[in-house]
């Protein structure tokens, strides 16, 4: 059970419970055995079909329930309208309203989609503002940022059009409605390359200025948070940047990360005392590119790093000894 | 609380199948399997193997049994699926009772033997790209590829028709961050890395990460750890005690172990108890269950703690039981 607070029943509310689960595991139970018994036996009909929602609607992880639906759906396919796949396809919006992490809720709507008669490209489309809604409710939902990648896939194999650019969009507008959402800035790494090999990006250099200066804005933002170093790690050593940028342009463009770093780093001592560790672990990284891949002559400050690390980030000592041995 | 309360979680284990007159027994029988095998290696973990019956439970694996599909359910008359059928393969390995799996299933006749159609199961769920999915419904994620894996690798089944493709796709699956994801261009998540890397350990090819590839893994691994000194899943989010082994195996695995810090995570583990009925929650204050006692009194054992029995990183089963295990590639 994940995030269900631990209660201290008094026996009083103990009895009760007891008293309600009584009722319950026998309604439970019951459409339990009429399920399973019409899955023995392949009774496959629009009655068994409803007994099997409400199951579902008390246990949306009881996958041989989704699976002897999809079996009864398929027998009477032919006896099929419209209406029906419209409403088996509400019937999961509804349930991934209340459990949006259900895997199985979202394994049965892809079957859908794909049984739907005609699998038509509208139907497709009308995905992406569910998932939309869904990550709105919660934007870092793994399940929905993957679904949405299905989605968006299958739309391009269908229309051959591509999303990147919209789906680029898409991630701009939730970074800059919550910079800590790594989910989409790890969509956006995801994409970058797709986009610079299939020539949609038209000034490709002046595109990875703007990046940096995204960035750049994003780590004096919040520079406390784990997703837009993780992004800054990407960045520098992404293919798609290292093509596009000069050799001399590529040492300023780790110079110009570091300067920020170094000027964040400053405003928390100032600030703290303390140092930011994450500045800390960028500035190392960098710094290695710097020495070890381009040869650059700067003072090192690799082993100071470290032993700051070690100081202000003690959970991870054990690395920053390993890096300072290495 | 600086202990760990063994004899609460045992006894925490040893009711759960007494708990009929909860509603949530009969809501959590889609995983009962499942359920079965967490809780066995919670006991064995606490030295206490003996607390559940053996016979009772290789007889309730074998009444998990789906005659059609040819592999194990959760429960009686459910569908069988990768998942459970790992879990009721590792209940017999533990209870060193693989032999039952050469008999045929009851109520079929002139058919395989159950281990011959366990493998062909397996095997029929991996599909071109060498990904697995986890049943006939063709959802596909690294977690069925690492039980299908672990299974064959369980059964000394495993070939190469099966692994290099396996392989090849797990590569994909891995992101610029040192994680990875439940499919290629996924986020990375700790229990998809567990299972990427453990996958990877069971077919002996953890070769095919570079040491560059090691080293990002194992810094994306170690900061998973919180202030609290849990750890959690993915950037940002809160600790679970779960994770407590799907990034401390991983890290056991690439022998990076010692990347995060122990006496906060015990701590952590220990905190998640319930000092009352036992067991351990996903983080403190929170609803006991096995999935979090298991994998927090395995965590324990990785770090060498609280005198427990020793587990294998790669499979989740006491290393007494995975030595005897053939180990892949197989001498001709």
């Amino acid at each position: 059970m994940h995030g269900v607070k631990r209660r201290e029943l008094t026996q009083d509310l103990l009895s009760k419970k007891k008293a309600r689960d009584v009722e319950k595991i026998v309604i439970y139970r019951s459409l339990t055995q009429r399920v399973l018994e019409a899955k023995k036996n392949e009774i496959y009909t629009v009655e068994k079909l409803s007994t099997a929602s409400k199951l579902l609607e008390l246990n949306p992880e009881f996958n041989a329930v989704w699976n002897f639906r999809r079996d009864a759906i398929s027998h009477l396919r032919s006896q099929l309208s419209i209406e029906f796949w419209d409403q088996e396809i509400n019937f999961t919006t509804l349930q991934l309203k209340s459990f949006p992490k259900v895997y199985w809720i979202w394994n049965h709507r892809l079957w859908c989609l794909n049984e739907y008669p005609g699998s038509p490209v509208e139907k497709w489309q009308q995905e992406l503002a569910l998932v939309n809604k869904l990550l709105t409710m919660d934007p870092r939902n793994f399940h929905s940022w993957h679904y949405r990648r299905i989605v968006t896939t299958r739309l391009e194999q269908m229309t051959h059009v591509s999303l990147n650019q919209q789906e680029l969009d898409y991630t701009t507008d939730m970074i800059n409605s919550n910079i800590s959402n790594f989910s989409a800035w790890h969509r956006r790494a995801t994409l970058l390359p797709k986009m610079f090999a299939l020539s949609e990006i038209s000034d490709q250099k002046e595109f990875i200025k703007q990046e940096q200066q995204y960035i750049t804005n994003a780590m004096f933002t919040d520079a406390e948070d784990q997703s837009v170093w993780y992004y800054i790690k990407w960045f520098v050593k992404a293919d798609c940047v290292l093509k596009v940028v000069s050799a001399e342009e590529y040492k300023a463009l780790l110079q110009e990360l570091k300067d920020g770093i170094v000027m964040i780093n400053e405003d928390e001592k100032e600030f703290s005392g303390k140092q930011n560790i994450w500045c800390l672990k960028i500035l190392c990284y960098l710094e290695t590119i710097q020495v070890e891949e381009l040869g650059v002559d700067l003072k090192p400050m690799k082993s100071e790093y470290l032993a700051k690390l070690a100081e202000f980030d003690p959970l991870r000592k054990n690395r920053y000894k390993y890096l300072d041995e290495k | 609380m600086s202990q760990l309360d063994k004899e609460s979680h045992i006894r925490y284990i040893a009711s759960l199948d007494s708990k009929r007159d909860d509603y949530e027994y009969w809501l959590s029988e889609h995983l009962r399997l499942n359920g079965v095998y967490w809780g066995l290696t919670a006991l064995c973990v606490l030295d206490a193997k003996d607390t559940f019956n053996r016979s009772e439970i290789i007889s309730f694996v074998l009444s998990c049994w789906d005659t059609k599909a040819g592999a194990f359910a959760a429960f009686p008359g459910h569908d069988a699926h990768v998942l459970t059928t790992l879990s009721g393969i590792q209940i017999l390995a533990i209870y060193d009772a693989l032999e039952v799996l050469s008999k045929k299933p009851e109520d079929s006749v002139g058919s395989d033997d159950m281990k011959t159609q366990c493998v062909a199961f397996l095997q029929s769920n991996q599909l071109p790209d060498g990904s697995f999915q986890g049943d006939r419904f063709g959802e596909i994620d690294t977690r069925f590829v690492y039980a299908a894996l672990n299974a064959l690798s369980i059964l000394g089944q495993l070939t190469p028709t099966v692994v290099d493709p396996a392989v090849q796709f797990i590569q994909q699956c891995y992101n610029f961050d040192g994680g990875f994801g439940l499919s290629p261009g996924a986020e990375s998540h700790a229990a998809m890395s567990l299972t990427c890397i453990a996958a990877l350990a069971v077919v002996n090819r953890l070769d095919v990460l570079s040491p560059d590839q090691l080293e990002d893994i194992a810094w994306w691994l170690c900061e998973r750890q919180v202030p609290e000194g849990g750890l959690n899943g993915r950037p940002s989010k809160q600790p679970d005690v779960c994770y407590s082994w799907w990034v401390l195996s991983s890290l056991a695995i690439i022998g990076k172990r010692d990347w995060i810090d122990f006496d906060k995570l015990r701590e952590f583990i220990l905190s998640s108890q319930d000092p009352k009925k036992g067991g351990i929650s996903d983080r403190p204050g929170n609803e006991v269950d096995v999935f979090h006692t298991c994998f927090g009194v395995t965590g324990l054992s990785l770090m060498g703690k609280d005198d427990l029995i020793e587990i294998d990183p790669v499979y989740c089963m006491p290393m007494s039981v995975t030595r005897t295990f053939k180990k892949y590639p197989y001498e001709k």
